[in-house]
């Protein structure tokens, strides 16, 4: 142990001065007036008045007084004893690449306590970094210096979003004089390991401080209805659990999703399923509680979704045979596909629209028209309606009828495609199977205005386009479906349409040859900021041979509405770091720490003079005063949260026991309430939950009754609802199955739990019923569910204020009333619609003016007759 | 005040089937006119049921004077508790609760320490309680009190225990015969403080420091049992009762205890 401020440790000196002090100072007497002192004055002589304070508690006080001293001196109590090792400066290599950034505060930490153990052993520390630096420095040793030096470089050190560079360590560390190496490692492998390896341990012992495992690298590639997270790791011998949030351009974190990653195993994959729309927005994956360049997979366009309108002629949508079958499975993937009428589908923004077979004139033409002009891409599938009745919205002229090939009149055979040209099919592979036995022809010299994107191998045009202003328009020379060719059927025909739909929302595709300057790169921790001074663009078409470098940090490249992202997962397979020959591994958990005794010693010694005042507060005989009063006001305090429900009116529920359908219950009358409060002058407080036979019901106007398929009800519960009924109770009990579909067994169990109720004659709840127009005017009462038929009493009761004590539904109300903290619906109504919320709502309002109004509502009807009575 | 005929309602009632008839004003007897007796005194509706002339006889007997007094010193206006009353506050009730309970009787009653004041009467007690309201001394003044009279004081008697046997001296000298009652709050009976206190009168009597109070309990129930014993003592050598009163009691009990004494004539010394 050593002390970081010695000459401190002087006061305690003072101490012995402090126990006279304290010796000669008894505790202060408690005053008390009491009139019978003259007897008192009698005993004087019997008991002596002791003068000196108790001499433990001299001793408690004199030792939190050294203690406060001993805190004050700093003493520090040095995890490690052990030698530095070897003669020379100590070497500090420090791995600051991508893989770094998870858990760099431990990284910094181990690094510190090597600092610590060189700055008492004074000597000097050599620091080496091993990944470039941003302006794309070579990685360089510091000459050796101070420790204390040292830890300012250290404390500006932070970690690279790209790979470290062990091959360029490898120079500057000829330069360090040998002497002790410790090497806080990523453990993951990067170029000339081996070299470096064999370098570090003939510069002297090595200690290689590595986190237990090693970072993980996230990519990620876009699946049939989603996004799959892959996850890999160098090989390890533990699973690992790990979660991908998947994060918006707004930066909204959705999820998590979890990962594993078995033993043994390399990768993970989790599919980050989430609805299109949020899909649309997403900016990157991250892996959580993990920040680090290789923890973010950026997501660029071609991870998005467009919006695909479709249409076809007659029958499109017959399986199999509809013009539309094909298309429709090629681009759902990938792509959200619309289908209706061109107006409604050009009422919203769209990326692309197929038309197959459909000749387009008057408004409609028009319409499209316009919409290709402001960049929609419009791709047509011929067919015998376009054929007979070419249009103007072709990119070529149609030559009157069609070409048939390989029929059974014909010579010929089906014709192969032949290689793509230059255009957005470029680089598909051509299967031979493909063939094409029917289509339509363009006139050649219109062909020569077009883009001829796809050709027969006789060298017919197949796929021409043409740009009409901002947008452009696309015709397959054969139907959409099987009939004219194979095409639909192969699997180019997908990667061609996908190809069209990563072309389409009137974005250009990246020419090969554009220049994707840096817009946005991550840094070492994993967030997105103006790129590092030496990064530099590339060229498009070369983005496959990009190495993660200083250049070419991760992040999105080009315009902004072009980006390009460029992943650190997609680059670098992640393999385990090549080990140091006769290397001590240590985690960094482990790696030695200074334990500071200070702050410890100074709180005990408070803790010290918290028992002396109480131990002052005993003498003084005040201790039991003190905590009596303590303990009166904390049972005050909690006293007062209990409240009687008879203070508000609240709307009661009953405890079903699961706890979902009680959530519900809750939320439901808390949204009713809210709807209440607003619009009527009753004022519902919070819910209540009950439990009938076990609570007190007499304090609840109406009681929602949840019945669910397991519902049961004691004895005791159903003499408790009977009296509630009797006094003028209203029970609304809702098997929430919505006439039976929804809930299987609801009914069988209102049948078994009702046994013992005493529930009068019921009848179909209609327009006529009081509680039909108890507030707002009802003709149905829908709850999420529509339609089921609401019971309730048959015969009016006059005891009761022809109040009917039970009314029973299936239409889920509390699911339809049921509202998050801001006020959003929690469920769906079905079969939907803003309105069948409203008159959930409604029936809700009509229902608590019911319960707290009975049959006012029905003697206003004869207001007029009493009026005109009145008047004569 | 209130509180005093309150009290004296209950004493009354509980007191009343022991009660001998006819003390006041109520009938005692019908007896024939004699000659001296005022015509006026005749009762004619008796005497018209016979040939004589009747008298009707009260019962009359020269009212009985009840002297009290209660300490006035300062150390009477202390409580040890929100809950409990002053000493000075109960000894007050029980004074005027005993004269409401004599004026009740027919007796009448005297306050030591103002001179030449008798108060009889049921609307008596309201200028009884003013008249004792500006009682200030800690021993009964020297006072020429009627002969054969009784005499009861209400005191914590804490203070001079010669000055208290010098003052009954003077009572019994007089042939007063009558009771002391002590009121004494709990806490002087129970000392229940601990720890370290110093302890201060209320009359300047000094301040006694003691260090734990816990262990002088005992010390100090024996010094009081020896005051006590003391007093006793007095009482007993001047004919009169004594009687202890703590203020957590109810008044009820000491003012029961107090009439029933009263009634009934003390052992004659």
């Amino acid at each position: 142990m050593i002390f970081t401020a010695p000459l401190l440790l002087l006061a305690l000196l003072a101490l012995p001065a402090l126990y006279f002090l304290l010796r000669a100072t008894p505790p202060a007497p408690l005053t008390q007036r009491f009139p019978a002192v003259s007897l008192l004055l009698g005993l004087k002589r019997t008991e002596e008045t002791p003068a000196r304070t108790p001499w433990w508690l001299l001793l408690l006080r004199l030792v939190a007084a050294g203690l406060i001293v001993i805190g004050l001196a700093g003493p520090v109590l040095t995890a490690s004893r052990a030698p530095l090792g070897a003669a020379g400066p100590v070497l500090l290599v420090v791995d600051n690449g991508w893989a770094a950034g998870p858990g760099w505060a431990a990284r910094m930490a181990a690094a510190e306590g090597v600092l610590g153990r060189a700055e008492r052993g004074r000597r000097a520390v050599a620091l080496l970094t091993t990944a470039p630096g941003p302006a794309g420095e070579a990685p360089s040793a510091q000459a050796p210096r101070a420790a204390g030096l040292v830890r300012s470089m250290l404390a500006a050190l932070r970690p690279m979003p790209w790979p470290t560079d062990r091959h360029a360590a490898l120079a500057a560390l000829s330069k360090v004089p040998e002497g002790p190496v410790f090497y806080v490692a990523d453990g993951v492998a990067g170029a000339d390991d081996r070299g470096f390896a064999q370098a570090l341990a003939s510069h002297g012992p090595v200690t290689i401080l590595a986190p237990a495992a090693p970072a993980p690298l996230l990519s990620v590639r876009a699946a049939p209805g989603g996004l799959v997270a892959r996850v890999r790791v160098p090989a390890s011998r533990v699973g690992r659990q790990m979660q991908v949030l998947a994060e918006t351009g707004d930066g909204t974190l959705i999820g998590p999703t979890a990962v594993s990653i078995a033993p043994g195993a390399r990768e993970g994959e989790a599919n980050v399923a989430l609805p299109q729309e949020l899909r649309n927005q997403l900016s990157a994956l991250r892996l959580a509680g993990l920040p680090g360049a290789g923890s973010v997979a950026l997501l660029d366009e071609s991870a998005r979704r467009r919006p695909v309108g479709m249409m076809g002629g007659g029958g499109a949508d017959a399986p199999l045979l509809g013009s539309l079958y094909y298309v429709e499975r090629a681009l759902a993937p990938t792509a959200e596909l619309r289908h209706g009428t061109i107006g409604a589908l050009l009422a919203r923004p769209l990326s692309m629209l197929v038309l197959a077979d459909r000749p387009l004139a008057g408004p409609e033409a028009a319409r499209v028209g316009a919409w290709v002009e402001q960049g929609g891409l419009l791709v047509r599938f011929a067919g015998p309606a376009l054929a007979a009745a070419p249009d103007g919205l072709l990119p070529v002229r149609l030559l009157e009828g069609d070409r048939a090939l390989g029929g059974a009149m014909s010579w010929s055979r089906p014709v192969a495609l032949a290689p793509f040209p230059r255009g957005p099919f470029a680089g598909l592979p051509v299967p031979a199977e493909v063939t094409v036995s029917r289509q339509v022809l363009a006139d050649p010299a219109s062909v020569a205005a077009a883009e001829v994107w796809a050709r027969l191998r006789d060298g017919t045009p197949l796929v021409t386009a043409a740009r009409r202003g901002r947008g452009e328009i696309v015709l397959f020379s054969v139907t959409a479906n099987a009939d004219w060719s194979n095409l639909p059927l192969s699997g180019l025909f997908v990667s061609m349409l996908d190809r069209l739909v990563s072309r389409s929302a009137g974005i250009e595709a990246v020419s090969p040859s554009q220049r994707m300057a840096p817009a946005q790169v991550l840094d070492g921790e994993g967030v997105l900021g103006e790129p590092n001074p030496a990064a530099v663009g590339f060229i498009a078409g070369a983005i496959g041979q990009v190495a993660i470098s200083p250049l070419h940090p991760p992040g999105f490249y080009g315009p902004a509405h072009d980006r390009v992202a460029l992943n650190l997962g997609d680059r670098i397979v992640p393999a385990a770091m090549e080990a140091v020959p006769g290397a001590v591994v240590e985690g960094l958990a482990q790696a030695p720490r200074d334990v500071r005794l200070g702050p410890a010693a100074v709180a005990l010694a408070v803790a010290l003079l918290l028992g002396d005042f109480l131990a002052t507060l005993g003498i003084a005989g005040l201790l039991r005063p003190v905590a009596v009063s303590l303990l009166l006001l904390a049972a005050a305090g909690g006293a007062r949260a209990e409240e009687s429900p008879a203070l508000a009116t609240h709307i009661a529920y009953v405890l079903t026991g699961d706890p979902e359908v009680d959530r519900i219950s809750k939320l439901g009358l808390e949204g009713l309430g809210d709807y209440v409060n607003d619009r009527t002058a009753a004022v519902l407080a919070a819910p209540a939950p009950v439990v009938p036979g076990r609570d007190d019901l007499s304090f609840y106007p109406l009681l929602y009754w949840p019945v669910t398929a397991n519902a049961t009800l004691s004895p005791s519960g159903v003499a408790a609802l009977n009296d509630y009924m009797r006094h003028g109770g209203v029970i609304l009990i809702d098997t929430e199955s919505g006439g039976g579909s929804f809930a299987p067994g609801a009914d069988a169990a209102l049948k078994r739990v009702s046994e013992g109720l005493q529930i009068p004659a019921l009848a179909p709840l209609t327009g006529q019923h009081v509680l039909a127009h108890a507030f707002y005017l009802l003709s149905d009462f829908p709850g999420r569910y529509d339609g089921a038929t609401v019971w309730i009493a048959k015969d009016q009761d006059r005891s009761n204020d022809d109040v009917s004590p039970v009314i029973i539904g299936s239409n889920d109300w509390a699911a339809a009333w049921a509202e998050d903290e801001d006020g959003r619906p929690l469920f769906a109504t079905i079969p939907g619609g803003q309105r069948q919320r409203v008159l959930a709502f409604r029936f809700g309002v009509n229902l608590v003016m019911y319960a707290l109004t009975g049959n006012y509502k029905g003697d206003q009807v004869h207001v007029p007759a009493i009026l005109e009575r009145l008047g004569q | 005040m209130v509180a005093a005929e309150r009290v004296a309602a209950t004493v009354a009632q509980g007191v009343h089937g022991r009660r001998r008839v006819g003390v006041g004003d109520s009938f005692w007897q019908y007896r024939p006119f004699v000659e001296g007796d005022a015509a006026s005194r005749i009762d004619w509706r008796r005497s018209a049921r016979s040939d004589r002339a009747y008298v009707r006889d009260m019962e009359w007997e020269a009212a009985q004077t009840v002297c009290l007094w209660r300490d006035g010193s300062a150390s009477m206006d202390w409580r040890s508790g929100k809950g409990l009353p002053e000493k000075r506050e109960r000894a007050e009730l029980l004074l005027l609760a005993v004269a409401s309970l004599l004026f009740r009787a027919g007796e009448q009653v005297r306050l030591i320490g103002v001179p030449g004041r008798v108060f009889r009467g049921r609307g008596a007690t309201r200028p009884l309680a003013e008249s004792v309201a500006v009682l200030r001394e800690g021993v009964p003044a020297p006072a020429s009190l009627p002969g054969w009279s009784r005499a009861v004081l209400f005191s914590d008697f804490l203070g001079d225990l010669e000055a208290v046997r010098a003052a009954v001296g003077r009572l019994a000298s007089q042939h007063v015969r009558g009771h002391l009652v002590q009121v004494l709050d709990p806490a002087e009976i129970a000392l229940p403080y601990a720890g370290r206190v110093r302890f201060l009168g209320l009359e300047h009597e000094g301040a006694a420091l003691i260090s734990r109070v816990e262990a002088a309990r005992g010390a100090y129930r024996a010094a009081l049992a020896e005051r006590q014993a003391a007093l006793r003592e007095i009482a007993a050598r001047a004919g009169f009762g004594f009687l202890l009163h703590v203020t957590d009691a109810p008044p009820e009990g000491a003012l029961l205890a107090l009439y029933s004494a009263l009634a009934h004539p003390v052992a004659a010394a």
